[in-house]
């Protein structure tokens, strides 16, 4: 329960006007509903008593008439405004809470991004936020909506029918129900569980067997992986039997219930008459509310057997995200006298000026790409500042103002290579045809098509080292006053890779550039060469 | 709806239906007649509590006690019935569910189609449980508006052909609103459906970009465009919501004007002040509370078909999603993949006149001949087949034409699991999947130590590098190794594997000539140590230290 809170209040709150007259609304449809069957139930009694003793003349048939007509055209408005209501604000909050996952998303450290299963993060984006629909739709409001509407039932009842059929319903609506629902929810949870660890075991291991396929077959182990993979189905399938069997007996509980409340509700009525409390119609009106009360817990029942499947959705959503302690106080950035970039590591000492270059030599694993991050802000270092301020007391959207990094594995968006080129900044096509043109791509993006030219998923469409160039001109358009490339030049044959630093030092002549390369460091471009072993 | 014309051709969802509740259609039948029965106890527990609370006005209060004690068991039965046919609907849709599921694993990895694993994974997992409110909900549903109205009307009839007049207007008015509505409902589900998939396809681009998109500062910018993509799923997903919305509403509206007719009827023949609408004898109370009682019941099923609607819709669109991919054309490969002794005698391959069956094109392959410890290198323009020669001496391509000896006998089904139990292949793009290094590199689990191998590779330093070294997961496409790394660790696993003959698809490709040489020198190191090397390459520094090239024509 306690992971569903912050969902409960993320929900209510984004748009709690739009909430609130959403749950007076649904209060108002049980409460009519209840009204229509029990004013319909005495109205039919009282006149069939007035038909019999032969004063139907005298009886007043339209009030009550009207008011049956009335309350079957208001639920039925009541309830379509209810629904489109609490539907609309409830989307409104978990589209923004979207939003947010995938911002969080973007603020992980340079080890979980680079080892970011998308796969997976796209699972708790799209389907556990779906299943967070449920938490006010199908469990706060309608529980919400049935509590009070079962206390102004009973005293309404009390006043009007008597006593004892009004705790008749109560007593017996009130305990059983929330002993039937209460055991819903505890088993509904442990099999969801399974199941959305299964399906996400399920889905990795179809999606591993089919990329992985050619290696399976010659090791000779694909019919073992199938079988691995039915195995889990008939796992998954066992915790979804188990969900199904706790609901259809919540579901048979429920109406038994429903049956041995009205059973209840014409003991005590037939007591009340027999006794002279009440008059047969009166003496009616609670078997029919009894009767009409049964909306109010069936409606319940797909939320509490979806409890499990929220619970756990809001758990690995909130269990996802590590808050980020907010910036402190720091000193003003020093844009004026500051180096750019200062290293004062035991093994390195570096003071990076505007327009200067250097290259970070050492063999790979040295920890030249741990540097670059530590730059970057992704990962902690307190040996580095950038213009006077350490990389992590600078606001992120300040630091990537002032410095860019192009990673070793860069990756590139579906879409045309415009887009590809505008993902960080607005640019005009003469700026990304000069960016193109400092790394050497102009006349390959001009032979496919322009700018308009379409990339596929991942930026399929180009080989390796037009794709890494295409990163490289996206961080030119930056003109960043730092720019961090990690092996620039990897995957280039050497001609190129000299034109395109060339290039690069040409277009942003006033960036401190700071290189890791295993080779080509004695390009003319840079001004110093370090060698690191950290 | 051309279909329509010609009888004799299923429509689409004629043949969904066959494929799915064909085979479960006895169960789903037995389930149907449950439910009939469920719904036809209400009738008798209507009839008790109206015999009772007539018998208060008439002064007969000993009717109390024995219709309480009816009604509840009534009610008992009725959720025990309930009950039991929700177990056999489980059960059918378990089986159709598991059905699929085998059929789709079975064949999705031996023999591929053009649709993405993503894509196919979606499909097994999410979508195939979609058919189960289809199977549990819809065709009991359907039974019981067959039957529980028409035996309900008659029922009001009996009593009084005013009500059952009532009940029998606005009942069939249902289905009309129904189908207008209906029309709306799936074109706004089909562009909210586009709209899911295109955010899920958006976001996963983006997601796999995300390292590039933080180090960039784009992340607000990517964090807008998301934002704008999920409002727009928003608005889509309430147009549909409204359509519903709205057709529940027609629903609701009909049967709450139904029931307040009926009541009202009933209370103003029980008044005297109507004198029409029964038959001969006036309406009693008892009968009157009676039709009360049973008009709800009446619109019941209808609301219930109605809600199953969708079920079914979402279910007919599974369907054809597993239509498209059973028509896809697949390319298969030679032989079952089980664990078999490797082929006996001295390793030979020899390629005569040989065509590989690619899925709409044929491509001949040069003709080859290798013996054990030989090394070759297939050089030619991209495109002209390298890759898919690698594939035919694996046989994970089977032959239009010519013939592959292997060891003396030709490949075909009988010798090709034995066969591959002597080559190791190296992909060209790498994958690693969800497991640790440890494991990825030892795949048979024989307990090898890996140092050595991953030494003759030079991968042993990529390996210390690594915070976690060998327990390590490596993102999927190798995330966190460069593109060299991940080549060298592959070739680290090919000699872990213990086979003869290597294949190696660009092992080159997209490297820098530095790195292209320590892979170059990982291959010769292979060679050396006794395995015989074929390279699919155009990489003439890798083709010459092969020492023989054949040209692959284009």
């Amino acid at each position: 329960m306690r992971a569903l809170l912050p969902i409960i209040r993320l929900l209510l709150t984004a748009s709690p006007w739009a909430m609130a007259r959403g749950a007076a609304l649904s209060v108002i449809v049980l409460l009519m509903g209840t009204a229509l069957l029990g004013l319909s139930g005495w109205f039919i009694t009282a006149t069939g008593i007035a038909g019999m003793a032969g004063i139907g003349i005298a009886f007043d048939v339209f009030r009550p008439s009207a008011g049956v007509r009335f309350l079957a055209l208001g639920r039925t408005a009541a309830r379509y405004g209810e629904r489109i209501l609490t539907h609309d604000a409830t989307l409104r909050a978990l589209a923004a809470l979207r939003v947010t996952l995938l911002r969080r998303q973007a603020r992980l450290g340079d080890r979980d991004l680079a080892s970011l299963r998308s796969e997976a993060v796209l699972t708790r984006i799209v389907s556990d936020v779906d299943a967070l629909d449920g938490v006010v739709l199908r469990l706060v409001l309608p529980g919400l909506a049935a509590f009070v509407t079962h206390v102004l039932v009973f005293l309404a009842l009390g006043w009007l029918a008597g006593w004892p059929v009004a705790w008749a319903i109560l007593s017996g609506y009130a305990s059983f129900a929330t002993l039937i629902f209460w055991r819903l929810a505890r088993r509904s949870i442990q099999p969801s569980d399974a199941v959305e660890a299964q399906d996400q075991m399920l889905r990795r291991g179809v999606i591993d067997m089919i990329r992985n396929r050619q290696s399976l077959i010659l090791g000779a182990t694909l019919g073992t992986r199938e079988a691995g993979l039915m195995a889990l189905n008939s796992d998954t399938r066992k915790a979804a039997r188990a969900l199904d069997l706790a609901d259809r007996s919540a579901g048979a509980a429920l109406s038994a219930l429903v049956a041995a409340v009205t059973g209840l509700a014409l003991v005590a009525g037939g007591w009340m008459v027999a006794r002279g409390f009440a008059g047969p119609a009166i003496g009616a009106i609670g078997v029919f509310v009894a009767l009409a009360l049964a909306e109010t817990l069936l409606q319940l029942r797909r939320g509490f057997s979806d409890y499990g499947r929220m619970v756990g959705a809001a758990r690995r959503i909130s269990g996802e995200v590590q808050t980020q302690a907010p910036i402190p106080d720091s000193p003003e950035a020093d844009l004026i006298t500051a180096p750019v970039l200062t290293i004062r590591k035991q093994k390195l000492s570096l003071d990076l000026g505007a327009g200067q270059a250097v290259a970070l030599t050492g063999p790979s694993g040295c920890g030249k790409t741990s540097l670059l991050m530590q730059i970057a802000g992704l990962a902690n270092s307190d040996a580095i500042t950038i213009l006077g301020r350490r990389p992590g007391d600078w606001p992120e959207a300040a630091l990537r103002e002032v410095a860019a990094m192009v990673p070793q594995r860069s990756v590139l968006i579906a879409g045309t290579i415009r887009e590809n080129l505008s993902l960080a900044t607005d640019a005009s096509d003469d700026a990304m045809w000069r960016a193109l043109t400092a790394v050497a791509l102009d006349d390959v993006i001009r032979q496919r098509g322009g700018l308009d030219a379409k990339l596929r998923e991942a930026g399929a469409g180009l080989s390796g080292g037009q794709a890494r160039r295409l990163t490289l001109a996206r961080a030119i358009l930056k003109s960043p006053r730092l720019l961090l490339l990690d092996e620039p030049t990897e995957g280039l044959d050497p001609g190129t890779a000299t034109r395109v630093l060339s290039g690069i030092r040409a277009a942003l002549p006033q960036t401190a550039i700071l290189a890791a390369l295993h080779r080509g460091a004695d390009h003319s471009v840079f001004d110093k060469r370090i060698s690191i072993d950290l | 709806m051309t279909c329509r014309k010609h009888q004799k051709i299923p429509t689409a969802a004629q043949r969904a239906s066959a494929r799915i509740i064909g085979p479960v259609s006895r169960p789903l039948r037995v389930a149907g007649a449950f439910a009939v029965l469920t719904g036809l106890i209400w009738p008798l527990q209507a009839a008790t509590l109206a015999w009772a609370i007539s018998g208060w006005v008439s002064g007969d209060m000993d009717r109390t006690g024995p219709a309480a004690l009816i009604f509840v068991l009534g009610g008992v039965l009725r959720a025990a019935l309930d009950h039991r046919a929700g177990k056999w609907l489980f059960d059918a849709a378990d089986q159709t569910i598991t059905r699929e599921r085998a059929a789709l694993i079975g064949r999705e990895a031996r023999a591929r189609a053009g649709a993405g694993s993503a894509e196919i994974a979606a499909l097994i997992v999410q979508k195939l449980p979609l058919l189960q409110p289809w199977i549990t909900r819809y065709h009991v549903a359907m039974v019981r508006v067959l039957v529980l109205p028409v035996v309900l009307l008659i029922l009001t009839f009996w009593f009084s052909w005013a009500a059952g007049l009532v009940l029998l207007v606005a009942g069939p008015l249902i289905p009309v609103f129904m189908a207008l509505v209906g029309m709306a409902a799936e074109e706004a589900s089909r562009r909210q459906m586009d709209e899911i998939g295109s955010m899920n396809a958006m976001l996963m681009d983006r997601l796999s970009a995300m390292l590039d998109i933080r180090l960039l500062g784009a992340a607000e910018r990517a964090a807008a465009d998301f934002s704008g993509r999920a409002e727009t799923l928003r608005l889509r997903t309430m147009a549909v919501l409204r359509v519903a919305f709205l057709s529940s509403t027609v629903l609701e509206l009909f049967s709450a004007l139904g029931v307040a007719m009926v009541a009202v009827f009933v209370g103003f023949t029980l008044l005297g002040a109507i004198q029409f609408g029964s038959w001969g004898t006036p309406l009693g109370l008892g009968e009157g509370l009676f039709l009360l009682l049973i008009a709800p019941e009446y619109f019941q099923p209808f609301r219930d078909m109605a809600a199953a609607w969708h079920d079914r819709a979402a279910g007919l669109s599974v369907v054809a999603d597993l239509d498209a991919l059973d028509a896809a054309e697949r390319v298969d490969f030679v032989g079952d993949a089980k664990p078999v002794p490797p082929l006996p005698g001295p390793l030979t391959l020899l390629l005569e006149a040989a065509v590989a069956a690619l899925p709409g094109r044929e491509v001949p392959l040069p003709d080859l001949r290798l013996t054990a410890g030989q090394a070759l290198a297939l050089t030619g323009p991209s495109g002209a087949g390298k890759s898919t020669a690698l594939a035919a001496i694996a046989g994970l391509v089977p032959l239009a034409g010519g013939r592959i000896s292997v060891c003396g006998s030709p490949l075909d089904a009988g010798t090709a699991d034995a066969w591959r139990a002597r080559i190791a292949l190296i992909p060209q793009v790498p994958h690693f999947p969800d497991q640790t290094l440890q494991d990825w590199l030892d795949p048979d689990g024989r307990g090898a130590d890996p140092w050595p191998a991953l030494q003759l590779a030079e991968a042993q330093g990529i390996v210390q590098r690594l915070p976690a070294g060998l327990d390590t997961r490596l993102g999927e496409t190798g995330g966190g190794v460069s593109g060299g790394e991940a080549r060298r660790l592959m070739v680290a696993r090919a000699i872990l594997s213990g086979r003869e003959l290597i294949l190696a698809d660009e092992p080159t490709a997209d490297l820098d000539p530095e790195t292209a040489a320590q892979v170059i020198r990982a291959l010769i190191r292979l060679k050396e140590s006794g395995h015989s090397l074929i390279v699919a390459t155009h990489d003439p520094v890798l083709a010459d230290a092969m020492g023989r090239s054949v040209e692959v024509p284009s």
